[in-house]
């Protein structure tokens, strides 16, 4: 084991499968030179044919990975920022979502698209700052990765460059340049299993991203008082309800917390999921609840900012709240 | 240009014609779903295209596809079973007659989105140049479809990395049911490969001959690291977008002018015989071929079984397979 950041995490396992696969390419814009920087320097070991700048075309560069897919490559295109992604929309929900399930599995889009999400990053505001996961959870036929530390990143990437479906890999923003112990040999974390970050007892807190390590926070802080579990399902599509069900079976109580804004967000459908089942309803002590971000564009200015996204001062008011309610069985 | 290869493209297009005839009757009488689009008036570029094209080529279609599944050599059996739904069709019933696929023959999965696959196809055509397999990808798209942002983008992006592809833009004067002199200001769409950096060609569509020698030359020169091109081949969708559609929106005079002048069959037939390739006698026999082939396909289709529900779910995620 040794420290490393979420960048460098990032990075080894794009180096790491380039060198593996030679059908691995990379390609973006400005990929080599600018923005947070995870493919910086694979174009001295890898060269321009496998790792290009793009133009800004952000629907050609979703569009011609899903092309490029079709005939054998294994494409790990970046988008700036997630925000951008919208822009190629189409390319995702009726090209890469489709093409599988079209063609009876004759073509696969064995694909990732790689992007930045989140706020707080020297106030990008509504159109650099935004958590969009949420709105790709209705499209069946794409998986969707959202790591919350180093050793995550670098495990679930690898993963998602082996897949032979459409990935979406959601990094955020605030941790790329956070560390954590990761392995020195090579490792694979598996799509579609959740990781519980810390035992406990009294409520199942499910978290994603950057909320992780707040949630993680929080558990520490209230530890005399309540005992927290905290669950990182890692992807979003597929969810590995299991896990979750299984935790609140045990707790009794449900806390979703993810940076999508609340309405029509991922956390509806964690709660669905455990709510929906006979069994797991007869175990819930009270009622599941989720913090998400307002249901306002991000505002440039911190103070506003900061209202509208999930902070740990809201995540560990909400918890104390839940407890402090008796009436409840 | 040999009497084989000719004789080959008028069965071709006769096929095609006799086809999308039948289908358009079956869909008229109730009898088939969905929405079908017609190719009477193009056969001449599907034709004269899959004529240029050799096997490891790549093809991305449109909604308006089935003249180029034919064209490829795909089992009008197959093409007629998808619009039924069937289990033998091409997609196994789950696509219908928009979004058709046969990756045996290089046929990608065809767009219902209008220009929604330009980029996947020069995707294709990057694919062919990291993997150095001289193998050239075609994009076919209409008039309507150029002015789609994913158009500009596609042919910007392919022009700066000097991709394998030939764009073919199927010019038949009508996005849907918006006239050409409407949806764009130039005259030519050939004259947008300029802004690219490319060469543009406007060129006779309904001129089968000339469909494949351009289309040949241009394969060639892709194929043989020259990158990408865009031919406009002219021509008249001689019925409205969609077959419940008459097209009545259209000037009256319009659509028999061209019916008259520049049916594609109609002008190769009497080429063919001008050239003495074939005679009357021959030219019926082929067609009663085609007829026959045709009626013989839909009983087929007929015959066959819907897709059974337990396969619902299939696919929607790939396993272990990809493609090699």
């Amino acid at each position: 084991m040794s420290k490393c950041t979420y960048l460098e995490a990032l990075k080894k396992a794009l180096y790491e499968e380039m060198y593996r696969d030679e059908n691995v390419i990379a390609y973006g814009e400005d990929i080599t030179r600018y923005g947070f920087g995870v493919n910086k320097g694979l174009v001295d070991k890898f060269g321009k044919e496998r790792i290009r700048n793009t133009p800004i075309s952000e629907g050609a560069i979703i569009g011609t990975a899903v092309g490029a897919a079709m005939r054998g490559m294994r494409p790990v295109v970046e988008i700036m920022f997630a925000d951008f992604i919208m822009v190629g929309m189409d390319q995702i929900l009726n090209q890469a979502a489709k093409i599988s399930y079209l063609s009876n599995g004759e073509w696969s889009v064995p694909m990732v698209i790689r992007t930045p999400e989140g706020s707080r990053w020297f106030g990008g505001g509504a159109q650099h700052s935004q958590t969009v996961h949420s709105m790709f959870i209705n499209i069946p036929g794409i998986k969707i990765v959202t790591p919350s530390d180093a050793n995550d990143a670098k495990g679930l990437l690898k993963s998602a460059i082996r897949d032979n479906n459409p990935v979406l890999f959601f990094e955020h923003k605030q941790l790329y340049f956070k560390e954590c112990e990761v392995p020195e040999e090579e490792y694979l974390l598996p799509l579609g299993k959740a990781s519980i970050k810390r035992e406990g007892n009294d409520i199942t807190v499910v978290a994603t991203s950057w909320m992780v390590a707040h949630c993680l926070n929080v558990a520490e802080e209230l530890k005399n008082r309540v005992d927290i579990e905290v669950i990182d399902p890692r992807t979003l599509r597929p969810l590995d309800k299991e896990t979750i069900i299984n935790s609140v079976k045990k707790t009794g109580r449900l806390l979703v917390v993810d940076e999508s804004p609340v309405t029509g967000g991922i956390h509806a459908e964690i709660i669905s999921a455990v709510t929906e089942k006979e069994d797991t309803f007869r175990c819930i002590k009270c009622p599941p609840k989720r913090i998400g971000s307002l249901d306002t564009p991000i505002p440039f200015s911190e103070s506003l900012e900061r209202e509208v996204i999930p902070t740990k001062e809201k995540i560990k008011k909400e918890i104390m709240n839940i407890f402090s309610k008796q009436t409840y069985k | 240009m040999d009497y084989e290869q000719e004789i080959r493209m008028f069965k071709t297009m006769s096929r095609i014609r006799t086809l999308e005839d039948i289908l358009e009757k079956l869909f008229r009488e109730g009898r088939l779903n969905g929405h079908l689009h017609t190719y009477h008036g193009q056969e001449a570029i599907a034709t004269g295209v899959m004529e240029a094209l050799s096997e490891k080529d790549i093809i991305f279609s449109n909604h308006r596809n089935h003249g180029h599944f034919l064209a490829r050599g795909t089992s009008p059996i197959s093409i007629i079973s998808e619009c039924y739904g069937k289990v033998t069709g091409t997609n196994k019933g789950r696509s219908g007659s928009m979004y058709l696929s046969d990756k045996k023959r290089g046929m990608a999965v065809a767009s219902g989105v209008v220009g929604g696959n330009i980029c996947v196809a020069t995707g294709s055509a990057l694919a062919s140049q990291i993997k150095e397999d001289k193998a050239v990808t075609v994009s076919f798209f209409g008039d309507g479809a150029t002015n789609i942002g994913f158009f500009h983008e596609s042919l910007n992006m392919a022009a700066i990395w000097n991709l394998p592809i030939i764009y073919i833009c199927e010019n038949n004067h009508y996005g849907a049911a918006t006239k050409k002199e409407e949806h764009q200001k130039i005259k030519r769409i050939s004259e947008r490969a300029a802004a690219y950096g490319m060469p543009g060609f406007t060129i006779d569509g309904t001129d089968v001959i000339k469909v494949y020698k351009k289309t040949k030359q241009a394969v060639e020169k892709a194929r043989n690291g020259w990158g990408p091109v865009l031919i406009e081949f002219l021509v008249y969708r001689l019925r409205g977008h969609s077959a419940g559609d008459l097209g009545v929106y259209r000037p009256e005079g319009e659509q028999d002018e061209w019916k008259e002048l520049h049916d594609p069959i109609k002008k190769y037939k009497k080429e063919l015989i001008e050239k003495k390739i074939i005679n009357l006698k021959e030219i019926k026999k082929i067609e009663v071929e085609a007829q026959k082939e045709i009626n013989k396909a839909v009983n087929f289709a007929l015959n066959s079984d819907f897709p059974t529900a337990d396969t619902v779910s299939e696919y929607v995620y790939q396993e272990e397979k990809a493609n090699e």
